[in-house]
């Protein structure tokens, strides 16, 4: 059977003040790991953007990976109010010109320090939804309600949880009987025979390959995935065929 | 040697090397769906990805009742007889309880470890009502598997963990989850100080490189296989280890043959 395509949507670049180990955290490191879980390509983001500065970090990302193809940039952004980055118009324009394709947002008091409500972040998310690009966001920094509110306001983005737990399925079964554009990534979705449960339920679609590399290994990801319990089609769509699909809808 | 790569892209079980797991649970937890946690789920999910032994213990008899869970335990032993075998749980708020479990459980063969949850229980490893339980498992050289969580678990952190375990020396003590993911480097200290601690591989958070570290910096005889299925799915470990950059020598010992040496899975 021939092998099955990894494309990771999950993956951080950049060194970390609280590392879970060891200091993993350049381009050529990230390329190893991949390399040794048999993963192709990958969504990828600083992280000075997430625990420094978005626009430094964002432009470091670009630097780093330049000349690297298998690796795709993701923004993270703030709303425009302070200034610190472009309104939605003219941030859409640089991001198309920078080839982004998916963007996070890390809201909240202990994180970015910006609200996810229509008052402060509607404009963004609205400017992300008229372009259909996917926006993460990070299930630490977000309450299940927010989650619930901002499918209902925004249809048409798609919304990827990233980073959320093998203990969260009694939040997520209810949403997924409600909404097509929420999504999960793998890499802390551990739980025994819950990949399985929900291809049966829901399909495969609402699941996304991701490793949380380069602070968690591939290759238990990759096992995650391959082991499972689904079909060979299914297995292949939640390993790139569903991210593919939602990325070839960015910027059309 | 067989190529784990190739197997492990494919989705075929590992079959030419034994797998033990001496971290696993069995049946419903309260604060998680588990879709199917029955002992035939466990040896489903086992079958896929090439695991041929695993000791279980039950969550309920941590946080509801100590004699429920492990009934529940023996009766899954029964039901996959070479396939399944036991951590008998006990509980320190239960001392002559528990003295009473290890007594019942261990006429059974099958019965192998010993499993300690302090933060479930909330009785501190260190609580003088394990001490009679630590006198049981010391007079038969037991394995006794502790969950531990660096330094935020006030009933079972890793500095508790490697007090009581450097005062019990004839006690084999794994490390659960070598005291989680940023635990790490700490865990590693520990077990250089204190020859009879092991390292733990069940983790849902798998730091990268994780398994190398371990390797390099304490040698491979003290890493134990554990997966904690069926809360997580235990392809995870199978994978994370089959590709990890270790001799194969190595990944025997973490897989099977450590457990081996020290208990008897007749």
């Amino acid at each position: 059977m021939e092998k099955i395509k990894f494309f990771d949507c999950n993956c951080q670049i950049g060194r970390v003040g609280y590392p879970h180990l060891l200091d993993v955290s350049k381009v050529n490191r990230l390329l190893e790991e991949m390399a040794r879980a048999g993963i192709e390509e990958a969504l990828v983001y600083h992280s000075v953007a997430r625990y420094g500065h978005p626009p430094l970090g964002n432009q470091l990302l670009l630097d780093e990976i330049k000349g690297h193809d298998n690796l795709h940039p993701v923004w993270v952004l703030l709303p425009h109010h302070t200034g610190e980055m472009e309104p939605p118009e003219n941030l859409m324009i640089k991001m198309k010109n920078n080839g982004i394709k998916a963007a996070r947002v890390f809201p909240g008091r202990t994180f970015h320090g910006f609200s996810l409500d229509e008052w402060c972040l509607g404009d963004l998310l609205s400017a992300l939804e008229s372009v259909k690009m996917p926006l993460f966001l990070d299930i630490e920094t977000v309450s299940w309600e927010e989650i619930y509110n901002l499918l209902i306001k925004h249809p048409n983005l798609p919304l990827i949880i990233s980073n959320c737990s093998y203990r969260h399925n009694r939040y997520l079964y209810p949403l997924w009987d409600k909404f097509d554009h929420l999504y999960v990534e793998t890499s802390w979705f551990m739980g025994a025979g819950t990949i399985e449960d929900i291809v049966k339920r829901f399909g495969s679609k609402r699941i996304l390959f991701g490793t949380n590399l380069l602070r968690y290994t591939g290759t238990a990801a990759v096992a995650l995935i391959t082991y499972a319990d689904i079909s060979h089609a299914d297995k292949v769509a939640i390993a790139s065929i569903n991210l593919e699909r939602i990325l070839n809808e960015v910027w059309r | 040697m067989k190529n784990y790569f190739e197997h492990i892209q494919s989705g075929i079980p590992l079959d030419d090397i034994e797998i033990i797991d001496i971290h696993a649970h069995l049946g419903p937890c309260y604060n998680m769906h588990i879709p199917d946690n029955s002992a035939a789920a466990m040896i489903h999910n086992m079958d896929l990805c090439g695991i041929d032994k695993a000791v279980i213990s039950t969550t309920i008899s941590f946080d509801t009742d100590i004699v429920l869970g492990n009934n529940m335990m023996l009766e899954a032993l029964d039901s996959f007889p070479g396939r399944l075998y036991g951590a008998c749980s006990v509980n320190g708020n239960y001392p002559e309880l528990s003295l009473t479990e290890l007594e019942r459980l261990f006429k059974r063969p099958e019965v192998v470890m010993i499993k300690v949850h302090p933060y479930e229980t909330k009785c501190k490893i260190d609580d003088p009502r394990m001490e009679r339980i630590y006198d049981f498992a010391s007079a038969r050289r037991l394995f006794i598997l502790v969950h531990t969580w660096l330094d935020n678990d006030p009933y079972g952190n890793q500095d508790m963990f490697a007090s009581v375990a450097k005062a019990y020396p004839q006690i084999n003590w794994i490390m659960g989850h070598s005291g989680g993911p940023y635990g790490s480097v700490h865990a590693v200290e520990i077990a250089k100080k204190v020859p009879n601690v092991f390292l733990d591989t069940t983790l849902s958070m798998c730091p990268v490189q994780q398994i190398e570290y371990f390797v390099k910096e304490i040698g491979s005889e003290r890493i134990i296989f554990g997966t904690d299925n069926p809360y997580l799915n235990p392809k995870i470990q199978v994978g994370r280890i089959a590709l990890a950059n270790i001799t194969q020598k190595d990944r025997i010992n973490i897989f099977s043959a450590n457990a081996k040496r020290y208990i008897n899975f007749a």
